[in-house]
């Protein structure tokens, strides 16, 4: 139908799967070859059983004579199936492995592009210029922290002094005795214990 | 597992059409639902019409009725309406029966398929319908033309190519 307008479909279908199929229609024609004989074997061994019976063992030997011969014939089909599928598989096998091959080829030419962009001889530029942007811009902190004079620097120590100085000191503690609480009123300090904290910030600062 | 009859199998005035449009409506609907549950049970895919008044859908021996041959010709022109039957000659004395569509069997196949991992791979048509590999599945033994049919389905999804060859076709799944 894709010829009618003289374009003819992508098949997907490769040479390979022709000839994996074409394999698989041996087997399949020997496989029904093998049930055509398993039934004709068990047709005569039942007809030998009748023959014995009916006391014509001359018969009965002939048939099983030719039995033997077909029983001979199914185990070369099954090693011809074992074959057919043996190469079936192998085919399959290699179509898997040219996959894998193609694949490690894009990864490799991909690989190849960007190595192309970053040279060895442009990484070293960067660097150096990175190495030569750092050694400038410490150049430049020196220079901002040299402004300070050796008087400021004792100026700003002696401030961060103080303030943790400040820090350490602590509230005075308060002289006058506690009331005895009553049992009763075991809850009452859950309710002042938030009320007390800031007046405890409010000493600390 | 025996065929479970409804109950109108059992029911004399059944086998014969009914002259009120209503009622007639009725039960060629119920034939057909008969016909094909029929087919599903016992997988038939072909019918013959002068073998299906022998067969039992058609002809109840326990209360002595059967259709007659002009309304099995009815119940199967209705079938084919649906899309269920499709004749295989002019005389309309042979047809085939789907009382699963090609797509769905596509479906089940291609399950199987990708369950499998075997998607990307060549078939031939023996090995699904016949081989051992598919012993058990619902398509095992499915005719040919069902078969062919359901790959078309799948082929026009993109999930399957047919490949015909010399003698005899075959299928590679995507």
């Amino acid at each position: 139908m894709g010829n009618l307008f003289g374009k003819k479909k992508q098949t997907r279908v490769t040479e390979q799967d022709k000839a994996v199929l074409q394999l698989k229609q041996q087997r399949d024609k020997l496989r029904q070859y093998q049930k055509r004989i398993n039934l004709r074997l068990e047709k005569e061994r039942l007809l030998a059983k009748q023959l014995l019976k009916d006391g014509k063992r001359d018969k009965a030997l002939l048939l099983l004579k030719k039995k033997r011969y077909q029983d001979q014939l199914l185990d070369k089909t099954e090693n011809q199936i074992g074959n057919l599928e043996r190469l079936v598989q192998d085919i399959e096998f290699a179509q898997v492995e040219t996959k894998v091959i193609q694949g490690l080829k894009i990864g490799n030419e991909c690989l190849k592009k960007m190595h192309e962009v970053m040279s060895v001889e442009e990484v070293e530029r960067i660097m150096d210029e990175t190495q030569d942007a750092i050694e400038y811009q410490r150049q430049i902190d020196d220079m901002l922290a040299g402004s300070f004079t050796q008087e400021d620097e004792d100026a700003v120590l002696a401030e961060l002094e103080a303030i943790t100085q400040g820090d350490v000191e602590l509230p005075e503690v308060p002289e006058d005795e506690l009331p005895e609480v009553p049992e009763a009123t075991e809850e009452k300090p859950e309710r002042d214990g938030p009320r007390k904290n800031p007046e405890r910030e409010m000493l600390a600062a | 597992m025996s065929f479970e009859w409804p109950w109108q199998y059992n029911f004399p005035p059944f086998f014969t059409l009914q002259p009120n449009a209503d009622t007639r409506q009725k039960q060629l609907a119920a034939w057909c639902s008969l016909a094909l549950s029929y087919c599903r049970h016992h997988k038939l895919y072909t019918l013959d019409v002068m073998e299906a008044q022998e067969s039992p859908v058609f002809n109840n021996k326990k209360i002595e009725r059967k259709l007659s041959m002009e309304a099995i010709q009815v119940v199967f022109e209705q079938l084919s309406k649906k899309g269920n039957l499709e004749w295989l000659d002019k005389n309309k004395s042979r047809c085939l029966v789907m009382w699963r569509r090609p797509e769905e069997w596509g479906k089940l196949i291609y399950q199987w398929i990708s369950k499998n991992g075997m998607v990307n791979s060549v078939f031939t048509l023996y090995e699904l319908a016949n081989g051992d590999d598919t012993e058990g599945e619902e398509f095992h033994s499915l005719e040919e033309w069902m078969l062919l049919r359901s790959l078309q389905a799948l082929q026009t999804d993109g999930k399957a190519e047919i490949i015909t060859m010399d003698d005899g076709k075959g299928v590679k799944f995507f």
